[in-house]
């Protein structure tokens, strides 16, 4: 671990600045707010110096809303970073590999943690001019004074997570080593179960929280377990070493086998599949709004970088069928089954969200599986993989937007049951527009990105069953027969897409056609609503037209990156 | 209501729209094909803003006075659309340096798909489908059509100006009224510029979409909304056919780009012959959905039920401008016949079939405007039945062509397009003075009302049984209107075809033609030939008589003596184009205009002398040519309008005085004497005429039978089998979704469980497969 720091140039220091701006961050997030004007009397003398930390704060650090200003510039300069250096290549250490691929993931962590960060402003609002309750203040009010005082007390906890959350999900995604993958996500998921558990005074987040915790240590305890064993077949833990062992292996070695095997049990909790994604409805619907959109796209980001790099680095044969592929194709079938009918009678609209990302996660497993199937070429490789990246990277526009639209509803104590999308239509015209377009991206109809991103899986998949089945059967059912099963893949993802209709098109239809309790229009939160319109515009271009085109090339040029090492 | 201000000062936000023209073409140095795309871009982005600035300032002082409820927007964005097309005209007959006879410009493509493909190890979101490339195409007759577009679309947004504006009952809607129009403007625009037959349609469409719209504009009205659907579903019988043609176009030619298809028609795709069965059935269902379009027999039904729209909708849509979209249909289908160049021979048919149509739909629509009383439906009929000439010149064109006689056939097509131009311009001028008259007529009853009932309480446009288009009711508005009469009296006889003015060149060309194509070549052309020529007795007659009705004579009823010629923004389109209507037509034929317009190998205009022009209509060479010559003017100058004046003539009450012209016209009407006709009037041929021979009956009886019970089949089937099923799916899977959501528990020691579970299942699987 020291080799980081003795090695750290300004090169060095180039190809990490995302990771390092965010350790900055989180630095100035601990010592920023503590500024006060305190001083140090130098030892027998009378001069007195500043000394900074302590004493009464300056108004500038005193002020609430400051924790959110540093997570939010530190994200964008994250962001922004990781766009300017995009193309950047090199090891840092012996842990790391920075590469266009692992950029596009902190960009992909870095735009939803900003997105998050920016929809706090609502969910948790910082108020500089809280006061104490006074006696004379009725109950009613005296409770919002002292909410609004702990909403303020409680803003560094919650940004400081914000930036541990991006810090390990960041790191994660350079990991070249299993054993620094599996502690920078540990990293990342501790710091979002406490997300989770933030607003602990309400029963369900305290619970949600509880809950996806246990799960989830249970969960990784499998997979460090599973690293272990690979640990004691391998001797190391260096992906490409495993690699190259998995390739000498001959038949199979139980205990790699097995090891893998658990692993996939974590990394498949971080994505929500079935049968492993049962607290994350709970998760969801527990956690404030822009978590549970932190959740469904940056952290299922990272679970798909864990499992491409299990999947198709470490495991993936060199001819012939994957040993993962029936159980991947099984549970992917199943998650997106299991999520899209759960979603159908579900009656709170973060659950339908939760149980949404649960059938996205099928679809992308889907994707990934047939890559194993053995009949993919390694361009066809490429191009699922590509399909899949594309569709986490557009999922933070729409899914997240969903989410942020539900954060505004939240700020005003709803958001969940149906009930409080009624009449949206009339309330906030572009709100519920912008919720109109995140739900049929969702659903993945043209022209929307969800559909490109859907469609390339789906063309993905197809061409790698392409050639099997025989183009002169005679009849349908002679056909379907020959085909491989590789084909069914696609096929249940277009069956699933026309059932998600059904749960999407619902929060459409109350949202315009039922009348709301209220005529009062959603709070202002003017960058919030920018954020949220800024997505809808986005989830439309990065559909058609020459901006989708670009940002498949960039997608693409990562992801040759990562498949050419 | 009817304040005389002047209101000249709202044109100001126009200025900047003008101004583009002298930029793109002194600064940006732009060519003038280069800016044709804008002609439909900057109407497109006009549309939208004056829909929601229109919802936005609902009922705002500003926006109502200073902006007319986005009429201001709509008037710029066709000024700029004009000015354009001007220029564009400008560089091709004049500067005669870029001309060429059919240029494709293809500046950039207006909308591509987009077709995803995979090259290599990436995806590619590449711009496939050269068909759907869209170009502009130029030749005569688009610059022609080109401009009778713009440039009356531009005068009937300044005339809506006036009568939309004024008008209580239209408050407060007027922006749906501009947005609507400018839509239209969109498509005819775009119609006339598109470079393939697609985009062709694809506008077409969008011009019926804004037919049904603009027609059922006072949507409340019972029979607004019924003339609607009405004009939206017979027209949409036509295009259906239209789009069958287009279809077996493309398989013949495996493409739909004119530059393709023109390029030489005798050859298919894949260097083919073209059979001519085959072109003859493209060809036919093509001319159908034309015939939906123009409101000719037997699709012609909905024409004069549109009526219902507004005036100027009238004006712009059914009478100068989307009627012509037929005609401009089949002026295309030209280079298929024309056997002079790359021509299908053994098309004769269809020339016949063509010339046919139109001789049956002039002659039956100048009868049934015999008995019309509302002043709008006898312009509708008298547009049907003019569209109908020129579908029988260029019947008679076709045939010419496809037989080899190329100079008659380059020379009636022209023709029949120079008809086009003057009945274009005429009509729409009739329409917008009948608008002037029923508009004025409105505000004097509702000033008689006013006087009358100064003190009743009774509010609102509620009229009673009082119809401001009915012509029994006016009469001796010659005085009380000097600018609408004179205007009327001008496009009445460019319609009649009054030697010299507007119509007279061109209707004359037309029926002398198609009795040489009778004579010469085809004595199946005989019916549609003789046709044409009582029809251009009739014509006199009704136009006459409709103008007579509504000027001449005595008041009918106390209304007249109230009506002003008082609201803005209505005389100066119809000034203008009583002008252009009683010299341009002359003025054009000087130049040349119908060899221009016919002859592809014609690509200038030149003087001809004045009497070189004159012989040529007067006193052509072939002695039968002469004699139709003579008994076309004959009948259509003397004996129809003579009729009309023995019926309906007479002078005005004493001490009125009208302009000198219009003075002599009425008196002179009143020297013929008097007929009386109203045994004429009970027979029951008029009935039959005044039911409009059956023909909206038989349609509606048929309907009835047919449409009504499968339409009812297909609401059952979709009601109870396709609901049915989904239904069955849905309640399917919310069983399924509940018992899916019991296992999600709510307690973690079941999660883990299911995990367990799961990783059981790994292993077993995993086993299974390395086993």
């Amino acid at each position: 671990m020291s080799s980081i720091i003795s090695d750290m140039d300004p090169a060095t220091a180039q190809l990490i600045l995302p990771e390092l701006l965010m350790l900055g961050g989180i630095i100035a997030m601990i010592l920023v707010p503590n500024f006060g004007d305190a001083t140090m009397r130098i030892p027998l003398t009378k001069i007195r110096i500043p000394f900074l930390i302590g004493g009464t704060r300056f108004a500038t650090t005193n002020n609430p809303k400051l924790p959110n200003q540093i997570a939010t510039t530190t994200l964008a300069l994250a962001f922004m970073t990781s766009l300017l250096f995009l193309s950047e290549e090199g090891d840092v250490g012996n842990l790391l590999h920075v590469d266009e691929f692992s950029r596009m993931f902190a960009l992909v962590f870095s735009a939803a943690l900003l997105l998050a960060s920016l929809a706090t402003t609502v969910r948790l609002p910082a108020r500089p001019k809280a006061s104490a309750p006074l006696d004379t203040d009725s109950t009613v009010i005296s409770d919002a004074k002292v909410n609004a005082l702990i909403d303020n007390r409680r803003q560094v906890d919650f940004h400081i997570l914000l930036l541990t959350t991006g810090l390990g999900m960041s790191l994660m995604a350079m990991a070249t080593n299993l054993f620094m993958l599996f502690v920078c996500l540990e990293l990342a998921s501790l710091s979002s179960y406490i997300l989770v558990a933030f607003h602990k005074e309400n029963d369900v987040g305290g619970e949600a929280g509880t809950k996806y915790f246990i799960v989830g240590s249970v969960v990784s305890a499998i997979g460090i377990y599973g690293m272990s064993l690979l640990y004691l077949w391998n001797g190391n833990l260096d992906m490409t070493d495993l690699a190259a062992s998995w390739d000498a292996m001959e038949g199979m070695d139980p205990l790699a086998t097995i090891g893998v095997g658990l692993m996939l049990v974590a990394f498949g909790f971080k994505v929500g599949a079935a049968p492993f994604h049962l607290a994350v409805p709970d998760a969801y619907a527990g956690a404030s709004s822009p978590v549970a959109g932190v959740l469904a796209t940056a952290s299922k980001a990272m679970g798909f970088v864990a499992l491409i790099r299990l999947l198709l680095v470490v495991t993936m044969p060199s001819e012939g069928q994957a040993f993962w592929f029936l159980a991947l194709s099984i549970i992917a079938v199943v998650t997106m089954t299991w999520g899209n009918l759960a979603a159908l009678t579900s009656d709170n609209p973060k659950r339908v969200l939760a149980y949404s990302s649960v059938a996205h996660a099928g679809y992308m497993l889907a994707a990934l599986a047939a890559t194993g199937s053995g009949l993919a070429d390694s361009d066809t490789s490429a191009l699922i993989v590509t399909a899949v990246v594309f569709h986490l990277v557009v999922l933070v526009l729409f899914k997240l937007g969903a989410f942020l639209i539900l954060s505004m509803l939240e700020a005003e104590g709803r958001g969940h049951r149906m009930e409080d999308l009624h009449g949206m239509g009339r309330r906030d015209p572009v709100i519920a527009a912008s919720m109109f377009v995140f739900m049929l991206s969702l659903a993945g109809v043209p022209p929307l990105s969800g559909f490109l991103s859907k469609l390339l899986m789906i063309n993905g998949i197809v061409n790698v069953s392409a050639g099997s089945g025989s183009a002169s059967a005679s009849t349908a059912l002679s056909w379907a027969q020959g085909v491989d099963p590789v084909f069914w893949l696609a096929a249940a993802i277009v069956l699933n897409s026309a059932l998600s209709l059904f749960y999407y098109l619902r929060i459409v239809l109350v949202m315009f056609f039922e009348s709301p309790a209220t005529e009062k229009p959603l709070k202002r939160a003017p960058s919030l609503r920018m954020a949220i319109i800024a997505c809808a515009v986005l989830t439309l271009l990065f559909g058609i037209g020459p901006l989708s085109n670009s940002l498949l090339d960039m997608v693409g040029s990562a992801v040759d990156s990562f498949m050419g090492s | 209501m009817s304040d005389t201000k002047n209101e000249w000062g709202l044109l100001v936000p126009i200025i900047p729209f003008l101004l583009v023209v002298p930029y793109l073409k002194f600064l940006a140095g732009w060519e003038s094909v280069e800016a044709a795309f804008l002609i439909v871009v900057v109407p497109l982005l006009t549309f939208p803003v004056i829909l929601v600035l229109g919802q936005l300032y609902n009922g705002n002082e500003t926006w109502k006075n200073r902006y007319k409820e986005g009429g201001i927007f709509g008037l710029g964005a066709l000024a700029l659309a004009l000015s354009i097309a001007i220029w564009i005209i400008y560089d091709y007959i004049v500067g005669s340096a870029h001309f060429e006879a059919h240029s494709v410009v293809d500046p950039f493509s207006w909308l591509t798909f987009d077709v995803i493909e995979q090259s290599g190890t990436q995806w590619e979101v590449s711009t496939g489908f050269a068909d759907i490339g869209v170009g502009v195409w130029i030749d005569s007759v688009t610059l022609m059509l080109l401009f009778v577009a713009t440039f009356l679309c531009f005068l009937i947004c300044w005339f809506s100006l006036g009568y939309m504006n004024t008008d209580k009952i239209n408050e407060d809607s007027n922006h749906r009224f501009y947005g609507e129009f400018v839509l239209f403007a969109i498509g005819m625009f775009g119609m006339v510029l598109a470079d393939n037959f697609l985009w062709l349609f694809i506008f077409w469409e969008i011009m019926g979409l804004c037919s049904y719209l603009l027609i059922g504009f006072y949507y409340w009205k019972e029979s607004a909304a019924y003339a609607a659907k009405k004009a939206f579903l017979t027209t949409r019988v036509g295009d259906v056919f239209l789009m069958v043609g287009l279809l077996i176009l493309y398989d013949i030619y495996g493409s739909l780009e004119f530059a393709v298809i023109f390029e030489d028609p005798s050859t298919g795709v894949g260097g083919a012959l073209v059979d001519s069965g085959e072109l003859f059935w493209a060809l036919l269902m093509l001319f159908i959905g034309a015939v939906g379009k123009s409101a000719q027999f037997p699709l012609h039904v909905w024409l004069p039920d549109a009526m219902e729209g507004p005036t100027p909708v009238s004006a712009l849509i059914h009478a100068a401008t989307m009627v012509n979209a037929g005609l401009y249909l089949v002026v295309r289908m030209v280079p298929f016949v024309d056997v002079h160049v790359n021509g299908v021979a053994g098309l004769e048919n269809f020339a016949l079939i063509v010339a046919w149509i139109g001789g049956i739909t002039a002659f039956m629509a100048a009868a049934i405007a015999f008995v019309q009383n509302d002043i709008k439906k006898v312009l509708a009929y008298s547009t049907m039945s003019q569209l109908a000439y020129i579908f029988t010149g260029l019947g008679a064109g076709l045939l010419f062509l496809n037989i080899g006689e190329h100079h008659a056939g380059y020379f009636v097509i022209g023709a029949s397009m120079f008809h086009l131009f003057n009945h274009a311009m005429a009509k729409g001028m009739l329409f917008m003075a009948s608008g002037s008259v029923i508009h004025e007529v409105h505000h004097a009853h509702d000033h008689v009302r006013e006087l009358s009932e100064k003190y009743s309480t009774n509010e609102g446009d509620d009229h009673g049984d009082f119809d401001p288009q009915d012509m029994r009711i006016m009469g001796g508005l010659a005085a009380r209107m000097p600018v609408t009469a004179t205007a009327m009296m001008f496009g009445s006889m460019s319609i009649i075809g009054i030697p010299l003015i507007g119509g007279f060149w061109s209707k004359e060309g037309i029926i002398a033609e198609t009795w040489k194509a009778c004579l010469a070549e085809e004595p199946l052309m005989f019916v549609p030939a003789l046709l044409v020529l009582a029809t251009a007795g009739m014509t006199g007659f009704y136009m006459t008589r409709m103008w007579l009705m509504t000027f001449a004579g005595p008041p009918k009823s106390e209304v007249v003596g109230h009506v002003h010629e008082a609201t803005p923004w209505i005389k100066e389109p119809l000034i203008v184009l009583s002008i252009i209507t009683a010299i341009g037509g002359f003025a054009l034929a000087l130049f040349g205009a119908a060899e221009y317009l016919g002859d592809p190998e014609y690509d200038h205009l030149s003087f001809h002398g004045i009497l070189d022009t004159l012989e040529h209509a007067f006193l052509p060479e072939d002695i039968n040519l002469r004699l139709v010559g003579w008994t076309t003017i004959l009948i259509a100058m003397v004996i129809g309008p003579v009729m009309a004046s023995r019926i309906h003539g007479g002078r005005l009450i004493d001490g009125v005085e009208a302009s000198p012209l219009v003075s002599w016209l009425v008196n002179l009407s009143s020297r013929f004497g008097s007929q009386d006709v109203s045994e004429l009037a009970d027979s029951q041929l008029a009935e039959a005429l005044r039911r409009r021979l059956y023909f909206d009956d038989l349609y509606e009886m048929t309907l009835a039978k047919t449409a009504v019970p499968l339409a009812e089949l297909s609401a059952w089937f979709d009601k109870n089998i396709i609901d049915g099923v989904i239904k069955q799916i849905e309640s399917n899977s919310s069983t399924g979704s509940l018992q899916v959501r019991r296992i999600t528990t709510g307690s973690a020691r079941d999660y883990i469980l299911m995990a367990a579970v799961g990783m059981l299942s790994i292993f077993a699987l995993v086993w299974g497969v390395s086993a």
